[in-house]
C-alpha cells in the first residue's frame, strides 16, 4: 500500500468514526434521522471547526477540501512545472532528476534561426514546428470561430419560430466526445467516404449539363432573370434600398466575379476575392445608408451584366473528371489544416453561441425601441447598439476560445495525428510525445516546452486584453 | 389572396411586428437549416452507416439504406456472393462466380454448382438485400465472432464511474467553496477568490507533464482515481455557484442561527436546496466534462485495458482494427446514444443554463 492510501485510510477512519462517536455524544438522532445523521457526518469537519474555533473557523474549514485540490493539483504543479524543466533525466522520482539548469531550453532554442525549425536540432524541430502550426491555427481559427459563433447567436436572436430547437441543435456538437467528432469525420472524409461522392456527383452531373447544347445561352438568360429580380427588389422600396436584398445581390456578384474571372485579363489570380470584396463593399454602403446607395446599386448592376454576357457557362461547369481526394492524407494541399479548423467549429461553436447569445439578451429592449423612435436604420443600430454592449462578452468569447485553441490536442491526435509529414502537429502533440509516448521520455524537455506555451498564451491573452481595451476607450 | 398569402408569411411575434416573411427571414432560416445540416447530416451519415453490412460498409456503398449483396454457403465451395444473370429470353437465374471476373465470367447457378456456363459480365447484376445488420452491434457488446477485445461493459463502468464520482465530489466541495467565499466574510477572503479566478486561466494542458509527477507521487497514476481527484476542484464551478449564492438573502442564514442551527446544517438545509439551479447546470457541464475528457485518462490510464474509459476503449479499438469500420461505427454510435439521450432530455436546461451563467 503506498503512502497516499495509508494516509487516505486515517483521514477516512478518522472522519467516519471520530466523527460518528463525536456526534452521538452532542446530539440525539432518532431512527429515521438517519439521513440527517448522514448529512452531518459529512460534513463533519465543518461542524468540529465551528465548535473548536466558532463561527469564524468555519469558511476556512468549507474552503479546506476544494483549495487543497487546487493546491495539489493545479498550483503546485504549476510550479513544479519550472523545476522539472531544469532537470534532466526520465526518472519519475523527483529526487533523482540531475540538476541541468536552463540546457533544456538551449536545447529547443538551439537553432540557426527559430523561424526555420529546420535548421534546429531534434528537440528544437519538433518543438517550432508544432509551435508555429498552434500560432497559425489560432490566428485562423479564432476569427473564424468567433465570427460564426456572433452570427449564428444574432440570427437565433432574431424572432424566428422554433428558437429554442435551433439554439440546441447548434449546441449539439459540443456534447460530443473528441473521439466520436474524430470517427464521424474520419468516416466523412474518407477517400471514398460521402464527402467525395457528393462532390463528386454534383461536379459530374453539372459537367454533363454544361455538355448540352445551349446550355451557355439558358444559364446566361436564367442568370439574367435572377439579377432583375434581385436588383428590382434591392431598389424598389421608395426611399432606401434594401439591405437583405443588397446581400443576395452580393452574393450573385460574387458568384459572376468568381466566374467571369475579370482578374485573368491583367494576368492575376484571386477574382473571387475581389468579387467578395466589391460585394462587401456594396452591402456595407447599403446597410449604412450611404447617400449614394442608389446609384452603388445601380452600377453594380452593370458591371454584373457586363460580367454575365463575358461569361462562358459550359467553360465554367465543365470541370473535368473529378478525382477523389484524400482529405486528411494528402500534403501540401493544406485540406488537413482546412478540415482541423472546420472540424474544431464545428464541434465547439455552439457553446460560444450560447455565450454571446446571453450578452445579446442582455442588452436592453428600449435601447432599440429608442433608435426604431429616431428611424435608425438597422445596420446603425446594430454598429451603434449591439456591437459595443456585445463587446465585453465578445472579449470572454476571444480569450476562451483562444485559450482552448491553443491547447487543441484531441481533434488533432485523432484525426490526422499530427500528419501528413508535421503538418498538423500541435504543441500538446509535442509535449504529450516527449513526455508521455518517448521510450526515453524526456520530461524535462516536456516541461520547459510547457512553460514556454504557457508565457506564448500570455502573451497572447494580454495582448487581446490590451486591444480590446484600446476599443473600448475609443 | 392576398389575405391568404399575408397570412402564410405571417412570422411570429406581437400583432404590429407581424410583418409579412420578407427576405431577411428567408436568409435567416436558409442560415439557420444550412447550420443544422452541416451539424446533423455526419452524425445521421455515420448512424445510417453502422446499420449496414459490412460488405456495404467495406466498399464505401453511399446509399442509404442497408443494402447488401446476398451471399450463400454453397456446398463444397464456400461462402460466395449472388448474382443475379439476365439472360437474353429474359428470365433471371440466381448464380455464383465460379471463376474470375472476365469479360465473359464462368458462373453456375446455385441449386446446380456443377453446371458452369460463361456468361457475359454486363448482364450479372448483384443480388441485393435490405437488412439491419445488428451484428455490427451485437459482436462487440456481446464478444462474438472474435471480438472480444472490446470490453465495452468494463469501459461504461469506468466512464460512469468516473462521471457520477467526479460530478458528486466537484458538486460537494465547490459548493462548500462557494458558500464559504460568499457568506462569510474572514481574513483571506480576497486571497482566496483571486487564487479560484487565477486558476481559470490556467490551461490544464501546460501543467500536464508536472501534474503526472504530483499524481504519480500520490500513488494514485493509473487507477481510477488519478482521473477522478484532479479535475474535482473546477474553478467554474466555484465562480459559478458563488455568484449564484451571492443573490441568496443574509437574513435566512441569521434565521437559522437564532434557531441554533449549525453552519454545516445551513449549508445543507438553506443553501444547498435554494441554489438547485446554479448545481444542476454545474452538474450537467461536469458530466460533459468528465464523459468526454481524453488527454489526461490517455496518459494516467492508457497502459491498462481494464481501466479505460469508453473514449480511451473507442480509440484503441479504432486503432486496433483499422479496416473493420462497420464496427468502429457502430461503436461510436453506442457511445454517442448516453450523451445525446441527456441532451435530448436536458436540451432546454443546458442551453438556458449555460447562456445564463455562462463561462466555461
Amino acid at each position: 500500500m503506498s503512502l497516499g492510501g495509508i494516509v487516505v485510510l486515517l483521514i477516512l477512519v478518522f472522519w467516519v468514526g471520530g466523527g460518528a462517536v463525536w456526534l452521538l455524544r452532542r446530539r440525539q438522532y432518532k431512527a429515521n434521522q438517519i439521513p440527517r445523521f448522514l448529512a452531518d457526518l459529512l460534513g463533519f469537519p465543518v461542524e468540529l471547526a465551528q465548535s473548536m474555533f466558532g463561527r469564524a473557523g468555519v469558511p476556512y474549514a468549507l474552503l479546506l477540501p476544494n483549495m487543497l485540490i487546487f493546491g495539489l493539483f493545479t498550483f503546485v504543479p504549476m510550479i513544479l512545472n519550472f523545476y522539472v524543466s531544469l532537470t534532466t533525466g526520465s526518472s519519475i522520482s523527483l529526487f533523482d532528476r540531475p540538476w541541468v539548469g536552463l540546457d533544456k531550453y538551449f536545447e529547443i532554442f538551439n537553432c540557426e534561426s527559430i523561424f526555420e525549425p529546420k535548421t534546429c536540432t531534434n528537440a528544437g524541430f519538433n518543438f517550432w514546428t508544432g509551435m508555429f502550426n498552434t500560432l497559425w491555427f489560432v490566428v485562423i481559427q479564432v476569427p473564424i470561430l468567433c465570427t460564426v459563433a456572433l452570427i449564428t447567436a444574432l440570427v437565433v436572436n432574431k424572432n424566428i419560430k422554433g428558437r429554442g430547437f435551433w439554439r440546441a441543435m447548434f449546441f449539439y456538437p459540443v456534447m460530443l466526445s473528441p473521439v466520436v467528432i474524430a470517427n464521424i469525420w474520419n468516416w466523412v472524409l474518407h477517400r471514398k467516404g460521402v464527402l467525395n461522392e457528393v462532390v463528386g456527383g454534383t461536379q459530374d452531373s453539372l459537367a454533363s449539363l454544361a455538355g448540352l447544347t445551349g446550355f451557355d445561352v439558358v444559364a446566361t438568360v436564367i442568370f439574367a432573370v435572377i439579377l432583375m429580380v434581385v436588383s428590382e427588389r434591392t431598389l424598389r422600396s421608395s426611399d432606401e434600398p434594401s439591405t437583405a436584398w443588397a446581400a443576395v445581390f452580393g452574393l450573385l456578384l460574387t458568384l459572376l466575379f468568381a466566374w467571369a474571372n475579370p482578374t485573368s485579363l491583367v494576368g492575376l489570380s484571386g477574382s473571387l476575392w475581389l468579387g467578395a470584396a466589391v460585394a462587401a463593399a456594396l452591402i456595407w454602403v447599403v446597410a449604412s445608408r450611404q447617400p449614394y446607395a442608389r446609384i452603388a446599386v445601380i452600377g453594380a448592376g452593370i458591371v454584373a451584366v457586363l460580367l454575365l454576357l463575358s461569361i462562358q457557362f459550359d467553360a465554367v461547369f465543365d470541370f473535368g473528371r473529378y478525382r477523389p481526394i484524400n482529405w486528411l492524407v494528402t500534403p501540401r494541399t493544406n485540406w488537413p489544416f482546412f478540415w482541423l479548423v472546420f472540424v474544431f467549429c464545428w464541434a465547439h461553436m455552439g457553446f460560444y453561441m450560447l455565450i454571446l447569445l446571453a450578452g445579446l439578451q442582455a442588452i436592453p429592449r428600449d435601447l432599440y425601441e429608442a433608435a426604431k423612435m429616431d428611424a435608425t436604420s438597422q445596420f446603425r443600430a446594430f454598429w451603434r447598439i449591439t456591437l459595443p454592449l456585445v463587446m465585453p462578452t465578445m472579449t470572454v468569447v476571444i480569450i476562451l476560445s483562444l485559450i482552448r485553441s491553443f491547447q487543441i490536442f484531441d481533434e488533432v491526435f485523432l484525426l490526422t495525428g499530427g500528419g501528413p509529414g508535421r503538418e498538423t502537429f500541435m504543441i500538446v502533440q509535442n509535449i504529450y510525445e516527449v513526455a508521455f509516448t518517448n521510450n526515453n521520455p524526456d520530461y524535462g524537455q516536456a516541461a520547459a516546452g510547457s512553460v514556454l506555451m504557457a508565457v506564448a498564451i500570455a502573451v497572447f491573452t494580454f495582448f487581446q486584453l490590451w486591444l480590446t481595451r484600446r476599443q473600448s476607450d475609443l | 389572396m392576398g389575405a391568404i398569402t399575408t397570412f402564410l408569411t405571417r412570422t411570429a411575434g406581437s400583432r404590429d411586428r407581424a410583418d409579412r416573411f420578407g427576405i431577411g427571414d428567408f436568409l435567416a432560416y436558409s442560415y439557420l437549416l444550412l447550420g443544422v445540416l452541416i451539424i446533423l447530416v455526419p452524425v445521421m451519415w455515420t448512424f445510417f452507416s453502422s446499420i449496414k453490412p459490412e460488405r456495404a460498409v467495406d466498399s464505401f456503398d453511399t446509399r442509404l439504406a442497408p443494402i447488401a449483396q446476398r451471399t450463400t454457403d454453397i456446398e463444397g465451395i464456400g461462402e460466395r456472393t449472388i448474382w443475379e444473370y439476365h439472360a437474353e429470353d429474359g428470365t433471371v437465374t440466381e448464380v455464383f462466380k465460379a471463376g474470375p471476373t472476365r469479360r465473359i465470367t464462368d458462373v453456375a447457378p446455385l441449386d446446380d454448382p456443377e453446371a458452369v456456363f460463361p456468361a457475359e459480365r454486363v448482364k450479372l447484376q448483384p443480388a441485393e438485400e435490405i437488412r439491419v445488420a445488428t451484428e455490427n452491434y451485437l459482436d462487440p457488446l456481446l464478444k462474438r465472432n472474435g471480438q472480444e477485445n472490446f470490453l465495452f461493459g468494463t469501459y461504461l463502468y469506468n466512464s460512469v464511474f468516473v462521471t457520477v464520482a467526479a460530478t458528486l465530489i466537484t458538486l460537494l466541495i465547490n459548493a462548500m467553496a462557494a458558500f464559504g467565499l460568499s457568506k462569510y466574510k474572514f481574513r483571506g477572503r480576497l486571497t482566496f477568490t483571486l487564487l479560484i479566478v487565477a486558476t481559470l486561466l490556467i490551461p490544464p494542458s501546460i501543467i500536464l507533464v508536472s501534474l503526472f509527477f504530483v499524481v504519480w507521487s500520490f500513488g494514485i497514476f493509473g487507477s481510477l482515481w488519478g482521473v477522478i481527484i484532479p479535475a474535482a476542484a473546477t474553478p467554474t464551478g466555484v465562480f459559478l455557484l458563488r455568484q449564484y449564492m451571492l443573490t441568496i438573502p443574509d437574513e435566512l442564514l441569521e434565521a437559522a442561527r437564532m434557531d441554533a442551527a449549525s453552519e454545516w446544517r445551513i449549508f445543507w438545509r438553506i443553501i444547498i436546496p435554494l441554489s438547485l439551479p446554479a448545481l444542476s447546470v454545474l452538474a450537467i457541464l461536469s458530466v460533459i466534462w468528465r464523459w468526454n475528457d481524453f488527454l489526461w485518462p490517455l496518459i494516467v490510464l492508457i497502459s491498462d485495458p481494464a481501466k479505460h474509459t469508453l473514449q480511451l476503449g473507442l480509440t484503441t479499438f479504432a486503432g486496433e482494427f483499422d479496416i473493420n469500420f462497420h464496427y468502429i461505427l457502430a461503436m461510436t454510435v453506442v457511445s454517442l446514444i448516453p450523451i445525446t439521450l441527456v441532451f435530448v432530455w436536458l436540451q432546454r436546461f443546458i442551453t438556458t443554463g449555460i447562456a445564463t451563467t455562462g463561462l466555461k
